[in-house]
Protein backbone atom coordinates (compact mmCIF):
# COMPACT_ATOMS: atom_id res chain seq x y z
CA UNK A 1 0.00 0.00 0.00
CA UNK A 2 2.94 2.33 0.66
CA UNK A 3 3.95 1.98 -2.95
CA UNK A 4 0.48 3.07 -4.05
CA UNK A 5 0.61 6.11 -1.75
CA UNK A 6 4.03 6.95 -3.17
CA UNK A 7 2.76 6.69 -6.73
CA UNK A 8 -0.40 8.68 -5.99
CA UNK A 9 1.80 11.36 -4.49
CA UNK A 10 4.21 11.42 -7.45
CA UNK A 11 1.21 11.87 -9.66
CA UNK A 12 -0.31 14.66 -7.56
CA UNK A 13 2.99 16.53 -7.51
CA UNK A 14 3.23 16.19 -11.29
CA UNK A 15 -0.19 17.71 -11.84
CA UNK A 16 0.55 21.44 -12.03
CA UNK A 17 -3.05 22.54 -12.25
CA UNK A 18 -3.96 20.61 -9.13
CA UNK A 19 -0.90 21.89 -7.28
CA UNK A 20 -1.63 25.48 -8.26
CA UNK A 21 -5.22 25.34 -7.07
CA UNK A 22 -4.52 23.56 -3.81
CA UNK A 23 -1.13 25.01 -2.84
CA UNK A 24 -0.68 28.45 -4.43
CA UNK A 25 -4.24 29.65 -5.03
CA UNK A 26 -5.31 29.89 -1.33
CA UNK A 27 -2.33 32.17 -0.60
CA UNK A 28 -3.09 34.33 -3.62
CA UNK A 29 -6.72 34.58 -2.57
CA UNK A 30 -5.60 35.50 0.96
CA UNK A 31 -3.51 38.39 -0.40
CA UNK A 32 -6.40 39.61 -2.56
CA UNK A 33 -8.92 39.55 0.29
CA UNK A 34 -6.68 40.68 3.15
CA UNK A 35 -4.31 42.76 1.04
CA UNK A 36 -5.81 46.16 1.70
CA UNK A 37 -7.03 45.50 5.21
CA UNK A 38 -5.04 47.19 7.93
CA UNK A 39 -3.84 45.02 10.76
CA UNK A 40 -5.90 46.60 13.51
CA UNK A 41 -9.51 46.61 12.29
CA UNK A 42 -11.47 43.76 13.83
CA UNK A 43 -13.79 41.54 11.84
CA UNK A 44 -17.36 42.43 12.88
CA UNK A 45 -18.58 40.01 15.52
CA UNK A 46 -15.10 38.64 16.15
CA UNK A 47 -12.09 39.59 18.27
CA UNK A 48 -9.74 38.92 15.35
CA UNK A 49 -8.29 41.25 12.73
CA UNK A 50 -9.18 40.57 9.12
CA UNK A 51 -5.75 39.15 8.14
CA UNK A 52 -5.69 36.83 11.17
CA UNK A 53 -9.26 35.77 10.52
CA UNK A 54 -8.75 35.21 6.79
CA UNK A 55 -5.49 33.33 7.33
CA UNK A 56 -7.35 30.48 9.01
CA UNK A 57 -10.14 30.65 6.45
CA UNK A 58 -7.74 30.39 3.52
CA UNK A 59 -5.61 27.67 5.12
CA UNK A 60 -8.82 25.72 5.67
CA UNK A 61 -9.88 26.47 2.11
CA UNK A 62 -6.55 25.22 0.74
CA UNK A 63 -6.75 22.00 2.71
CA UNK A 64 -10.38 21.57 1.61
CA UNK A 65 -9.36 22.01 -2.04
CA UNK A 66 -6.55 19.46 -1.79
CA UNK A 67 -8.59 16.71 -0.18
CA UNK A 68 -11.95 17.26 -1.86
CA UNK A 69 -10.67 17.79 -5.41
CA UNK A 70 -7.97 15.19 -4.99
CA UNK A 71 -10.48 12.51 -4.14
CA UNK A 72 -13.87 12.96 -5.75
CA UNK A 73 -13.18 13.46 -9.42
CA UNK A 74 -10.32 10.99 -9.62
CA UNK A 75 -12.16 8.25 -7.80
CA UNK A 76 -15.16 8.67 -10.10
CA UNK A 77 -12.92 8.61 -13.16
CA UNK A 78 -10.84 5.65 -12.08
CA UNK A 79 -13.89 3.73 -10.99
CA UNK A 80 -15.39 4.13 -14.45
CA UNK A 81 -12.13 3.55 -16.26
CA UNK A 82 -11.72 0.21 -14.51
CA UNK A 83 -8.53 0.98 -12.58
CA UNK A 84 -10.34 0.28 -9.31
CA UNK A 85 -11.33 -3.14 -10.69
CA UNK A 86 -7.77 -3.86 -11.72
CA UNK A 87 -6.55 -2.97 -8.23
CA UNK A 88 -9.05 -5.42 -6.77
CA UNK A 89 -7.08 -8.16 -8.51
CA UNK A 90 -4.02 -7.34 -6.42
CA UNK A 91 -3.21 -8.05 -2.79
CA UNK A 92 -4.17 -4.47 -1.91
CA UNK A 93 -6.99 -4.61 0.65
CA UNK A 94 -10.31 -3.17 -0.54
CA UNK A 95 -10.00 0.02 1.47
CA UNK A 96 -6.37 0.47 0.48
CA UNK A 97 -7.26 2.44 -2.63
CA UNK A 98 -9.33 4.98 -0.74
CA UNK A 99 -6.77 5.23 2.07
CA UNK A 100 -3.92 5.78 -0.39
CA UNK A 101 -5.88 8.52 -2.14
CA UNK A 102 -6.68 10.24 1.15
CA UNK A 103 -3.14 9.91 2.45
CA UNK A 104 -1.63 11.44 -0.68
CA UNK A 105 -4.20 14.27 -0.62
CA UNK A 106 -3.27 14.92 3.00
CA UNK A 107 0.39 15.22 2.06
CA UNK A 108 -0.50 17.88 -0.53
CA UNK A 109 -2.80 19.73 1.87
CA UNK A 110 -0.03 20.28 4.44
CA UNK A 111 2.05 22.67 2.28
CA UNK A 112 -1.08 24.55 1.28
CA UNK A 113 -1.73 25.25 4.98
CA UNK A 114 1.87 26.15 5.80
CA UNK A 115 2.26 28.45 2.79
CA UNK A 116 -0.83 30.49 3.74
CA UNK A 117 0.62 30.84 7.26
CA UNK A 118 4.01 31.90 5.92
CA UNK A 119 2.48 34.49 3.58
CA UNK A 120 0.24 35.85 6.35
CA UNK A 121 3.14 36.16 8.77
CA UNK A 122 5.53 37.68 6.26
CA UNK A 123 3.21 40.04 4.36
CA UNK A 124 0.45 40.86 6.83
CA UNK A 125 2.44 40.60 10.07
CA UNK A 126 0.20 38.02 11.67
CA UNK A 127 1.81 37.11 14.99
CA UNK A 128 0.85 34.13 17.14
CA UNK A 129 2.53 32.06 19.85
CA UNK A 130 4.49 29.01 18.79
CA UNK A 131 1.92 26.64 20.30
CA UNK A 132 -0.81 28.41 18.35
CA UNK A 133 0.96 27.92 15.01
CA UNK A 134 1.44 24.23 15.79
CA UNK A 135 -2.10 23.73 17.07
CA UNK A 136 -3.51 25.54 14.02
CA UNK A 137 -1.55 23.38 11.61
CA UNK A 138 -2.60 20.24 13.45
CA UNK A 139 -6.26 21.20 13.75
CA UNK A 140 -6.67 22.29 10.13
CA UNK A 141 -4.79 19.28 8.89
CA UNK A 142 -6.77 16.82 11.00
CA UNK A 143 -10.03 18.61 10.23
CA UNK A 144 -9.43 18.15 6.50
CA UNK A 145 -10.13 14.44 7.03
CA UNK A 146 -13.82 15.31 7.27
CA UNK A 147 -13.72 16.66 3.72
CA UNK A 148 -11.48 13.87 2.46
CA UNK A 149 -14.29 11.51 3.49
CA UNK A 150 -16.77 13.74 1.66
CA UNK A 151 -14.58 13.62 -1.44
CA UNK A 152 -14.53 9.82 -1.34
CA UNK A 153 -18.30 9.72 -0.91
CA UNK A 154 -18.81 12.04 -3.91
CA UNK A 155 -16.39 9.95 -5.98
CA UNK A 156 -18.49 6.86 -5.37
CA UNK A 157 -21.81 8.69 -5.63
CA UNK A 158 -21.49 10.49 -8.93
CA UNK A 159 -20.08 9.34 -12.21
CA UNK A 160 -19.30 10.55 -15.70
CA UNK A 161 -20.22 14.11 -16.50
CA UNK A 162 -22.10 14.55 -13.25
CA UNK A 163 -19.14 14.33 -10.91
CA UNK A 164 -17.51 17.65 -11.81
CA UNK A 165 -20.59 19.88 -11.37
CA UNK A 166 -21.59 18.06 -8.19
CA UNK A 167 -18.09 18.45 -6.76
CA UNK A 168 -17.92 22.10 -7.79
CA UNK A 169 -21.30 22.98 -6.30
CA UNK A 170 -20.41 21.21 -3.06
CA UNK A 171 -16.96 22.79 -3.00
CA UNK A 172 -17.98 26.37 -3.73
CA UNK A 173 -21.18 26.08 -1.70
CA UNK A 174 -19.36 24.85 1.37
CA UNK A 175 -16.51 27.35 0.94
CA UNK A 176 -18.70 30.39 0.45
CA UNK A 177 -21.60 29.63 2.78
CA UNK A 178 -19.22 28.31 5.43
CA UNK A 179 -17.51 31.70 5.47
CA UNK A 180 -14.13 30.65 4.11
CA UNK A 181 -14.09 33.49 1.58
CA UNK A 182 -15.68 36.18 3.73
CA UNK A 183 -16.75 36.27 7.37
CA UNK A 184 -20.28 34.91 7.81
CA UNK A 185 -21.02 37.92 10.01
CA UNK A 186 -21.39 39.90 6.78
CA UNK A 187 -24.23 37.57 5.69
CA UNK A 188 -27.92 38.40 6.23
CA UNK A 189 -29.28 36.92 9.46
CA UNK A 190 -31.16 33.97 7.92
CA UNK A 191 -28.07 32.92 5.98
CA UNK A 192 -25.91 33.16 9.10
CA UNK A 193 -28.29 30.72 10.79
CA UNK A 194 -27.70 28.22 8.00
CA UNK A 195 -23.95 28.83 7.74
CA UNK A 196 -23.49 28.13 11.42
CA UNK A 197 -24.35 24.46 10.83
CA UNK A 198 -22.03 23.86 7.88
CA UNK A 199 -18.93 21.74 8.51
CA UNK A 200 -16.74 24.31 6.75
CA UNK A 201 -17.89 26.99 9.18
CA UNK A 202 -17.13 24.75 12.14
CA UNK A 203 -13.79 23.89 10.54
CA UNK A 204 -12.68 27.52 10.29
CA UNK A 205 -14.16 28.32 13.70
CA UNK A 206 -11.90 25.68 15.20
CA UNK A 207 -8.83 27.52 13.92
CA UNK A 208 -10.18 30.92 14.96
CA UNK A 209 -10.72 29.61 18.50
CA UNK A 210 -7.08 28.61 18.64
CA UNK A 211 -6.06 32.07 17.43
CA UNK A 212 -7.99 33.57 20.34
CA UNK A 213 -6.53 31.05 22.80
CA UNK A 214 -9.91 29.83 23.81
CA UNK A 215 -11.63 26.44 23.79
CA UNK A 216 -13.61 25.67 20.62
CA UNK A 217 -17.40 25.80 20.79
CA UNK A 218 -19.04 22.49 21.55
CA UNK A 219 -21.39 23.05 18.63
CA UNK A 220 -18.50 23.37 16.16
CA UNK A 221 -16.85 20.20 17.43
CA UNK A 222 -20.17 18.38 17.28
CA UNK A 223 -20.84 19.55 13.70
CA UNK A 224 -17.39 18.32 12.62
CA UNK A 225 -17.74 14.94 14.34
CA UNK A 226 -21.26 14.36 13.01
CA UNK A 227 -20.20 15.44 9.49
CA UNK A 228 -17.25 13.07 9.58
CA UNK A 229 -19.43 10.16 10.69
CA UNK A 230 -22.01 10.96 7.99
CA UNK A 231 -19.47 11.40 5.18
CA UNK A 232 -17.32 8.41 6.14
CA UNK A 233 -20.41 6.25 6.67
CA UNK A 234 -21.82 7.37 3.33
CA UNK A 235 -18.49 6.72 1.61
CA UNK A 236 -18.27 3.23 3.12
CA UNK A 237 -21.83 2.42 2.11
CA UNK A 238 -21.36 3.70 -1.47
CA UNK A 239 -18.05 1.90 -1.71
CA UNK A 240 -19.67 -1.41 -0.76
CA UNK A 241 -22.50 -0.85 -3.21
CA UNK A 242 -20.03 -0.13 -5.98
CA UNK A 243 -17.98 -3.22 -5.15
CA UNK A 244 -21.02 -5.48 -5.37
CA UNK A 245 -22.05 -3.93 -8.68
CA UNK A 246 -18.67 -3.92 -10.37
CA UNK B 1 -7.67 -30.47 3.02
CA UNK B 2 -9.31 -31.16 -0.30
CA UNK B 3 -7.62 -33.57 -2.64
CA UNK B 4 -8.96 -31.99 -5.83
CA UNK B 5 -6.23 -30.73 -8.10
CA UNK B 6 -8.50 -28.23 -9.81
CA UNK B 7 -7.05 -24.81 -10.44
CA UNK B 8 -10.52 -23.42 -11.06
CA UNK B 9 -13.75 -25.11 -10.03
CA UNK B 10 -17.22 -23.76 -10.85
CA UNK B 11 -20.08 -25.68 -9.32
CA UNK B 12 -23.57 -24.89 -10.63
CA UNK B 13 -22.77 -21.16 -10.81
CA UNK B 14 -25.49 -18.75 -11.89
CA UNK B 15 -25.57 -14.98 -12.19
CA UNK B 16 -28.43 -12.89 -13.52
CA UNK B 17 -28.83 -9.18 -14.26
CA UNK B 18 -32.46 -8.29 -13.89
CA UNK B 19 -34.16 -10.84 -16.16
CA UNK B 20 -31.07 -11.81 -18.16
CA UNK B 21 -29.21 -14.92 -17.09
CA UNK B 22 -25.63 -14.00 -17.88
CA UNK B 23 -24.27 -17.25 -16.46
CA UNK B 24 -26.63 -20.17 -16.12
CA UNK B 25 -25.74 -23.22 -14.05
CA UNK B 26 -22.10 -23.31 -15.11
CA UNK B 27 -20.01 -26.24 -13.89
CA UNK B 28 -16.41 -26.59 -15.01
CA UNK B 29 -12.95 -27.48 -13.76
CA UNK B 30 -9.55 -26.40 -15.04
CA UNK B 31 -6.54 -28.63 -14.46
CA UNK B 32 -3.02 -27.38 -13.76
CA UNK B 33 -0.95 -26.53 -16.82
CA UNK B 34 -3.81 -26.28 -19.30
CA UNK B 35 -4.17 -23.44 -21.76
CA UNK B 36 -7.89 -22.93 -22.07
CA UNK B 37 -9.86 -20.68 -24.40
CA UNK B 38 -13.24 -19.43 -23.32
CA UNK B 39 -14.97 -18.93 -26.62
CA UNK B 40 -18.25 -17.23 -27.31
CA UNK B 41 -19.87 -14.34 -29.18
CA UNK B 42 -20.44 -10.99 -27.49
CA UNK B 43 -23.01 -11.40 -24.77
CA UNK B 44 -22.30 -15.10 -24.26
CA UNK B 45 -21.33 -14.49 -20.65
CA UNK B 46 -17.54 -14.64 -21.01
CA UNK B 47 -16.76 -11.47 -19.07
CA UNK B 48 -19.26 -12.33 -16.35
CA UNK B 49 -17.70 -15.79 -16.05
CA UNK B 50 -14.25 -14.25 -15.61
CA UNK B 51 -15.58 -11.67 -13.12
CA UNK B 52 -17.09 -14.49 -11.07
CA UNK B 53 -13.87 -16.46 -11.34
CA UNK B 54 -11.84 -13.52 -10.04
CA UNK B 55 -14.30 -12.69 -7.28
CA UNK B 56 -15.19 -9.31 -8.79
CA UNK B 57 -18.79 -10.47 -8.81
CA UNK B 58 -20.59 -12.79 -6.42
CA UNK B 59 -22.65 -15.62 -7.90
CA UNK B 60 -26.40 -15.67 -7.20
CA UNK B 61 -26.05 -19.39 -6.57
CA UNK B 62 -23.34 -22.03 -6.78
CA UNK B 63 -19.69 -21.82 -5.73
CA UNK B 64 -16.46 -20.68 -7.33
CA UNK B 65 -13.18 -22.02 -5.95
CA UNK B 66 -9.63 -21.26 -7.02
CA UNK B 67 -6.98 -23.67 -5.75
CA UNK B 68 -9.54 -24.91 -3.23
CA UNK B 69 -10.05 -21.45 -1.68
CA UNK B 70 -12.10 -18.36 -2.42
CA UNK B 71 -11.02 -16.19 -5.38
CA UNK B 72 -9.98 -13.40 -3.01
CA UNK B 73 -7.78 -15.69 -0.91
CA UNK B 74 -6.14 -17.06 -4.06
CA UNK B 75 -5.40 -13.50 -5.23
CA UNK B 76 -3.99 -12.48 -1.84
CA UNK B 77 -1.76 -15.57 -1.94
CA UNK B 78 -0.39 -14.31 -5.27
CA UNK B 79 -1.59 -17.33 -7.24
CA UNK B 80 -3.61 -15.38 -9.83
CA UNK B 81 -2.59 -12.77 -12.37
CA UNK B 82 -5.34 -11.22 -14.43
CA UNK B 83 -5.85 -8.87 -17.31
CA UNK B 84 -9.33 -7.46 -17.65
CA UNK B 85 -10.90 -6.23 -20.83
CA UNK B 86 -12.24 -3.30 -18.86
CA UNK B 87 -9.09 -3.01 -16.75
CA UNK B 88 -8.30 0.67 -16.60
CA UNK B 89 -4.84 1.98 -15.96
CA UNK B 90 -3.70 4.74 -13.66
CA UNK B 91 -3.34 8.02 -15.58
CA UNK B 92 -0.38 10.40 -15.54
CA UNK B 93 2.19 7.86 -14.39
CA UNK B 94 4.76 6.17 -16.59
CA UNK B 95 4.58 2.57 -17.76
CA UNK B 96 7.63 1.72 -15.64
CA UNK B 97 6.09 3.25 -12.51
CA UNK B 98 2.88 1.32 -13.00
CA UNK B 99 4.73 -1.96 -13.55
CA UNK B 100 6.81 -1.31 -10.42
CA UNK B 101 3.60 -0.82 -8.46
CA UNK B 102 2.24 -4.15 -9.75
CA UNK B 103 5.49 -5.87 -8.73
CA UNK B 104 5.35 -4.24 -5.27
CA UNK B 105 1.81 -5.47 -4.77
CA UNK B 106 2.59 -9.08 -5.76
CA UNK B 107 3.65 -11.53 -3.00
CA UNK B 108 6.01 -13.37 -5.37
CA UNK B 109 7.15 -10.52 -7.62
CA UNK B 110 9.53 -10.55 -10.58
CA UNK B 111 11.93 -7.69 -11.12
CA UNK B 112 10.20 -4.79 -12.93
CA UNK B 113 12.85 -4.82 -15.68
CA UNK B 114 12.11 -8.49 -16.31
CA UNK B 115 8.37 -7.86 -16.50
CA UNK B 116 8.85 -4.95 -18.91
CA UNK B 117 11.04 -6.93 -21.26
CA UNK B 118 8.79 -10.00 -21.20
CA UNK B 119 5.80 -7.89 -22.17
CA UNK B 120 7.93 -6.17 -24.85
CA UNK B 121 7.38 -2.68 -23.49
CA UNK B 122 10.89 -1.58 -22.48
CA UNK B 123 10.91 0.99 -25.28
CA UNK B 124 7.80 2.67 -23.93
CA UNK B 125 8.74 2.34 -20.24
CA UNK B 126 9.10 6.10 -19.78
CA UNK B 127 5.94 6.98 -21.63
CA UNK B 128 2.87 8.20 -19.76
CA UNK B 129 0.16 5.57 -19.51
CA UNK B 130 -2.51 7.88 -20.95
CA UNK B 131 -0.43 8.44 -24.11
CA UNK B 132 -0.43 4.80 -25.24
CA UNK B 133 -2.09 3.23 -28.27
CA UNK B 134 -4.70 0.53 -27.73
CA UNK B 135 -2.26 -2.27 -28.46
CA UNK B 136 0.43 -0.79 -26.20
CA UNK B 137 -2.07 -0.42 -23.37
CA UNK B 138 -2.98 -4.09 -23.80
CA UNK B 139 0.69 -5.04 -23.40
CA UNK B 140 0.91 -2.94 -20.24
CA UNK B 141 -2.16 -4.76 -18.90
CA UNK B 142 -0.44 -8.01 -19.74
CA UNK B 143 2.64 -6.84 -17.83
CA UNK B 144 0.44 -6.12 -14.79
CA UNK B 145 -1.03 -9.63 -15.05
CA UNK B 146 2.44 -11.19 -15.13
CA UNK B 147 4.19 -9.04 -12.52
CA UNK B 148 4.76 -12.05 -10.29
CA UNK B 149 5.04 -15.81 -10.27
CA UNK B 150 1.31 -16.63 -10.41
CA UNK B 151 -0.01 -20.14 -11.06
CA UNK B 152 -3.05 -19.03 -13.02
CA UNK B 153 -3.19 -16.28 -15.62
CA UNK B 154 -6.58 -15.00 -16.69
CA UNK B 155 -6.92 -12.81 -19.78
CA UNK B 156 -10.12 -11.25 -21.07
CA UNK B 157 -9.94 -10.64 -24.84
CA UNK B 158 -6.23 -9.87 -24.58
CA UNK B 159 -5.53 -9.07 -28.23
CA UNK B 160 -8.24 -6.44 -28.70
CA UNK B 161 -6.69 -3.41 -30.37
CA UNK B 162 -3.47 -5.21 -31.38
CA UNK B 163 -2.26 -5.37 -34.98
CA UNK B 164 -1.31 -8.70 -36.54
CA UNK B 165 2.40 -8.54 -35.68
CA UNK B 166 1.80 -7.54 -32.08
CA UNK B 167 -0.84 -10.22 -31.82
CA UNK B 168 1.60 -12.92 -32.91
CA UNK B 169 4.30 -11.68 -30.55
CA UNK B 170 1.74 -11.61 -27.78
CA UNK B 171 0.72 -15.23 -28.26
CA UNK B 172 4.36 -16.29 -28.40
CA UNK B 173 4.82 -14.69 -24.96
CA UNK B 174 1.66 -16.39 -23.76
CA UNK B 175 2.93 -19.78 -24.87
CA UNK B 176 6.12 -19.23 -22.86
CA UNK B 177 3.96 -18.62 -19.81
CA UNK B 178 2.08 -21.85 -20.46
CA UNK B 179 5.30 -23.79 -21.07
CA UNK B 180 6.46 -22.86 -17.58
CA UNK B 181 3.60 -24.97 -16.27
CA UNK B 182 1.11 -22.19 -15.64
CA UNK B 183 -2.58 -22.54 -16.23
CA UNK B 184 -3.75 -19.96 -18.73
CA UNK B 185 -7.39 -19.08 -19.30
CA UNK B 186 -8.32 -16.54 -21.94
CA UNK B 187 -11.60 -15.31 -23.33
CA UNK B 188 -11.88 -14.61 -27.02
CA UNK B 189 -14.40 -14.43 -29.80
CA UNK B 190 -11.87 -15.44 -32.43
CA UNK B 191 -12.04 -19.13 -33.27
CA UNK B 192 -8.58 -18.87 -34.91
CA UNK B 193 -6.97 -17.69 -31.67
CA UNK B 194 -8.51 -20.52 -29.72
CA UNK B 195 -7.42 -22.89 -32.46
CA UNK B 196 -3.82 -21.70 -32.52
CA UNK B 197 -3.13 -21.37 -28.81
CA UNK B 198 -5.46 -23.42 -26.63
CA UNK B 199 -5.22 -27.06 -25.56
CA UNK B 200 -8.83 -26.94 -24.64
CA UNK B 201 -11.75 -24.83 -25.77
CA UNK B 202 -14.85 -24.07 -23.74
CA UNK B 203 -17.73 -22.81 -25.84
CA UNK B 204 -20.06 -20.51 -23.98
CA UNK B 205 -23.44 -19.48 -25.31
CA UNK B 206 -26.11 -17.62 -23.36
CA UNK B 207 -24.30 -18.35 -20.13
CA UNK B 208 -24.17 -22.09 -20.64
CA UNK B 209 -21.31 -24.39 -21.54
CA UNK B 210 -22.14 -25.78 -24.98
CA UNK B 211 -18.99 -27.63 -25.78
CA UNK B 212 -15.77 -28.57 -24.06
CA UNK B 213 -12.96 -30.14 -26.06
CA UNK B 214 -9.94 -29.52 -28.26
CA UNK B 215 -10.22 -26.92 -31.00
CA UNK B 216 -10.32 -29.68 -33.61
CA UNK B 217 -13.22 -31.36 -31.82
CA UNK B 218 -15.15 -28.09 -31.62
CA UNK B 219 -14.68 -27.36 -35.29
CA UNK B 220 -15.68 -30.88 -36.28
CA UNK B 221 -18.75 -30.51 -34.11
CA UNK B 222 -19.65 -27.23 -35.76
CA UNK B 223 -19.28 -28.51 -39.33
CA UNK B 224 -16.16 -27.05 -40.81
CA UNK B 225 -17.03 -25.35 -44.13
CA UNK B 226 -19.90 -23.78 -45.89
CA UNK B 227 -20.47 -24.16 -49.61
CA UNK B 228 -22.84 -22.08 -51.70
CA UNK B 229 -23.68 -22.07 -55.41
CA UNK B 230 -26.48 -21.39 -57.90
CA UNK B 231 -28.08 -24.02 -60.11
CA UNK B 232 -29.63 -23.03 -63.44
CA UNK B 233 -31.74 -26.19 -63.83
CA UNK B 234 -34.40 -27.34 -61.45
CA UNK B 235 -32.82 -28.30 -58.17
CA UNK B 236 -32.99 -31.97 -57.29
CA UNK B 237 -32.99 -31.71 -53.51
CA UNK B 238 -33.01 -35.42 -52.89
CA UNK B 239 -29.83 -35.87 -54.92
CA UNK B 240 -28.13 -32.99 -53.11
CA UNK B 241 -29.10 -34.45 -49.76
CA UNK B 242 -27.21 -37.57 -50.71
CA UNK B 243 -23.90 -35.69 -50.91
CA UNK B 244 -21.20 -36.97 -48.54
CA UNK B 245 -20.14 -35.11 -45.32
CA UNK B 246 -23.22 -32.91 -45.48
CA UNK B 247 -24.39 -31.42 -42.17
CA UNK B 248 -27.06 -29.05 -43.46
CA UNK B 249 -28.74 -28.04 -46.71
CA UNK B 250 -30.92 -25.06 -47.56
CA UNK B 251 -32.36 -24.21 -50.97
CA UNK B 252 -33.77 -20.78 -51.75
CA UNK B 253 -34.69 -20.33 -55.41
CA UNK B 254 -31.68 -21.25 -57.50
CA UNK B 255 -29.27 -20.78 -54.56
CA UNK B 256 -28.09 -23.79 -52.59
CA UNK B 257 -26.28 -23.49 -49.27
CA UNK B 258 -24.51 -26.46 -47.75
CA UNK B 259 -22.49 -27.06 -44.61
CA UNK B 260 -19.96 -29.84 -44.81
CA UNK B 261 -17.33 -31.36 -42.58
CA UNK B 262 -15.22 -32.17 -45.66
CA UNK B 263 -15.78 -29.52 -48.32
CA UNK B 264 -13.36 -31.09 -50.85
CA UNK B 265 -15.22 -34.39 -50.88
CA UNK B 266 -18.62 -32.70 -51.00
CA UNK B 267 -17.69 -30.49 -53.97
CA UNK B 268 -16.13 -33.43 -55.79
CA UNK B 269 -19.32 -35.43 -55.34
CA UNK B 270 -21.40 -32.41 -56.43
CA UNK B 271 -19.75 -32.43 -59.87
CA UNK B 272 -20.32 -36.18 -59.88
CA UNK B 273 -24.07 -35.50 -59.89
CA UNK B 274 -23.70 -34.09 -63.39
CA UNK B 275 -24.89 -30.58 -62.45
CA UNK B 276 -23.10 -27.35 -63.31
CA UNK B 277 -22.87 -25.16 -60.19
CA UNK B 278 -22.32 -21.44 -60.84
CA UNK B 279 -20.82 -18.84 -58.44
CA UNK B 280 -19.37 -21.62 -56.32
CA UNK B 281 -18.00 -20.40 -52.98
CA UNK B 282 -16.35 -22.40 -50.24
CA UNK B 283 -15.65 -20.63 -46.96
CA UNK B 284 -14.78 -21.40 -43.40
CA UNK B 285 -17.69 -21.44 -41.06
CA UNK B 286 -17.79 -18.20 -39.06
CA UNK B 287 -17.91 -18.54 -35.33
CA UNK B 288 -21.43 -17.18 -35.31
CA UNK B 289 -22.55 -20.00 -37.61
CA UNK B 290 -20.49 -22.50 -35.68
CA UNK B 291 -22.49 -21.52 -32.63
CA UNK B 292 -25.74 -21.88 -34.47
CA UNK B 293 -24.63 -25.32 -35.63
CA UNK B 294 -23.61 -26.40 -32.13
CA UNK B 295 -26.69 -24.88 -30.50
CA UNK B 296 -29.01 -26.59 -32.96
CA UNK B 297 -27.28 -29.91 -32.41
CA UNK B 298 -27.43 -29.50 -28.62
CA UNK B 299 -31.10 -28.59 -28.67
CA UNK B 300 -31.92 -31.54 -30.94
CA UNK B 301 -30.04 -33.83 -28.54
CA UNK B 302 -31.91 -32.61 -25.47
CA UNK B 303 -35.30 -33.30 -27.10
Amino acid sequence: MNSLIKLELTRALRNRKFLFFSVIYPSVLFLIIAGNADSTTKVPGSALTLPTYMMVSMASFGALTAVLMGNSERIAKEREGGWVRQLRLTTLPGRGYVLAKTASAAVVSLPSIVIVFAVAAAVKDVRLDAWQWLALTGAIWAGSLVFAALGVALGYLASGDAVRPITMITYFGLSMLGGLWMPTTTFPGWLQDIAEWLPTHAYAALGQAIEQSRAPHVQDLAVLVVSFVLFAGGAAWLYRKDTLKA
Amino acid sequence: MTTTASVVAFDQVSKAYDAVRAVDGLTLALRPGETVALLGPNGAGKSTTLDLLLGLKKPDSGTVRLFGTSPRDAIVAGRVGAMLQSGGLMDEVTVAELVRLACDLHPKPYRPSEVLSRAGIEQIADRKVNKLSGGQAQRVRFALATAGDSDLIVLDEPTTGMDVTTRQAFWATMREQADQGRTVLFATHYLEEADAVADRVLVLHRGRLLADGTAAEIKAKAGARRISFDLADTVDEAALRGLPFLTSLTVSGPTVRIQSTDADATVHALYGLGVYPRNLEVAGLGLEQAFVAITTAEEAKSK
